[in-house]
């Protein structure tokens, strides 16, 4: 199942269904449409969802938002951590509230955040990301988790771990 | 300014050539692929322009093979070998480029009968001054030890003594120039004080007192041979500075200070050569490193078919491949994903 999105191209090769979850186009079946912020794309397989939000930060475009009010431009991008942190995490509770009331949060789902940084970078953002998701069954009032799993990873580890899921640069 | 390296058949390297920044350069590999083996060949190149000893017996004293047979240097074969490094610089004042050349047989056990080749006489008709930190602290131990190497036949890499002897160097007369004063102050601020020798003994003087290097943490220890290196003059225009892994006892938070140090040496004109195995050194010369910065970010590594050290060299962070410093990480991803996603995706 083929996907393309914000300038990249996956290939599904086993799921069950594939979409781009933040559709724009109202023509689409899987049109968003709501005021709520969305992860790229969602992915079912037989005993999982995953959920897919990329960053790429070599798309000019992408600085925006976190240029804003700054002036020290790649450097004070790249330490802009906490921004970041807070659009993936955002983006992945509304989806999830999103999925929940499709009735469509029914099996484990792994959240997969595709960036351009180094892995070192990556693991940190990861341990922040699960902290604040949050992923796992934390409080004791909790009869099921939100967040099964968290990832933040580059291309290059994405394809040495999802084999089945390839991607590439559109 | 060093231009180039190439070994043959020399410890690690089979066949092995790199060409340097005459700024910056970053040395990783993993454990065994020679980085500091690189590191003191260039050193012992520098320093017998200045010091006047024979290639080969400083080589000799700055490796110490086993017995101080200097054919062990030679790259291990089962058969009769050869092997050589040749080192070349860039003279300004001449606007000529020098190679020097050490070429010994695995049966040569003498220094000298090792074969020094290349420009040897005008090499040392241009000294260079060059100073190499070796991995352990050595401010510390500094008392008596000059004289103990010197006295007795102790089995210490040269390195050692010459890092000291770079240390006691008298200062420089008149006041430190402007740039030097800046980087004297941010190490100040760091450390928390000065560094003043004692009868060879180091001490850190502050508003408390003077505390001796002994009782220092040994990172703020490499800080103060760095002011020591600066206020004594040893490190300015056409130096060449060489140091084996800082981030050795250095809290990550201090590399932010040492990376900015080593960029502004660079702007002075002082050649720096580094190891590491540290992602917060990698990664705050990239944060740091500004357009002009004259850096390379040299990999070896092991061919996977050859099981030869290979070398490739970038100019940018992103741009180094392999990374083993990064790979590690990499390594804790797909671990991370195996545990908690299984077979998913695979």
């Amino acid at each position: 199942m083929k996907i393309d999105a914000d300038g990249f191209s996956f290939d599904f090769t086993d799921a069950i269904n594939a979409f781009v979850f933040d559709e724009k186009d109202e023509s689409k079946p899987n049109y968003h449409g709501l005021p709520m912020k969305a992860v790229d794309i969602v992915a079912e397989f037989s005993d999982a969802y995953i959920f897919v939000e990329m960053k790429d930060f070599h798309d000019p475009d992408s600085y925006n938002e976190v240029l804003a009010g700054d002036e020290d431009d790649g450097k004070a991008k790249r330490a802009n951590f906490k921004w970041l942190k807070n659009y993936l995490k955002y983006k992945y509770r509304d989806t999830y509230i999103f999925r929940h009331a499709e009735d469509k949060a029914d099996k484990p789902i792994h959240y997969i955040c595709l960036l351009t940084f180094d892995n070192a970078l990556n693991t940190r953002l990861q341990k922040s990301l699960m902290q604040e998701l949050p992923v796992g069954k934390v409080s004791k009032r909790w009869r099921r988790e939100i967040a099964n799993s968290c990832h933040v990873l580059n291309v290059d580890r994405w394809n040495i771990n999802f084999p089945k899921w390839p991607v590439t640069r559109s | 300014m060093i231009e180039q390296i190439k070994l043959e058949r020399f410890t690690a390297f089979e066949n092995l050539s790199v060409s340097f920044s005459p700024g910056i350069n970053i040395i990783i590999g993993e454990n065994g692929t020679g980085k500091t083996h690189m590191l003191k060949a260039i050193y012992a190149a520098c320093d017998v322009s200045k010091s006047q000893k024979s290639l080969a017996d400083k080589v000799n004293r700055v490796f110490l093979p086993s017995g101080e047979q200097i054919g062990r240097l030679v790259k291990r074969k089962k058969v009769s070998t050869t092997g050589n490094f040749e080192v070349t610089r860039k003279i300004p004042s001449i606007n000529k480029s020098l190679a020097i050349r050490l070429s010994l047989s695995n049966h040569t056990k003498e220094p000298a009968k090792a074969t020094v080749s290349g420009a040897y006489k005008q090499w040392q008709e241009h000294p260079l001054e060059s100073v190499y930190i070796p991995v352990k602290d050595m401010m510390a131990n500094a008392p008596g030890f000059r004289s103990l190497y010197s006295l007795r036949h102790i089995h210490f890499e040269e390195v050692y003594a010459d890092i000291i002897d770079r240390a006691f160097l008298g200062s420089l007369k008149g006041q430190a120039d402007a740039d030097r004063r800046k980087l004297l102050e941010i190490l100040q601020k760091s450390m928390d004080g000065k560094v003043i020798a004692k009868n060879e003994e180091f001490f850190l003087k502050n508003k408390q007192g003077e505390l001796e290097f002994t009782l220092l943490a040994e990172g703020i220890r490499k800080l103060g041979l760095l002011w020591v290196l600066i206020q004594n003059g040893t490190l300015l225009n056409g130096t060449v500075l060489i140091w084996d892994e800082p981030e050795t006892n250095l809290n990550p938070k201090l590399m932010r200070t040492v990376v900015e140090i080593l960029i502004a040496l660079q702007h002075m004109g002082v050649q720096i050569f580094l190891t590491t195995h540290d992602y917060s050194v990698l990664k705050e010369f990239d944060l740091q490193i500004s357009q002009g910065d004259k850096i390379l970010f040299h990999s070896l590594y092991r061919n996977k078919s050859t099981g030869e050290v290979e070398a490739s060299s970038a100019d940018n962070y992103l741009g180094i491949s392999p990374n083993s410093i990064d790979d590690t990480y990499g390594g804790f991803v797909d671990r991370e994903i195996e545990k908690s996603m299984g077979k998913l995706g695979k």
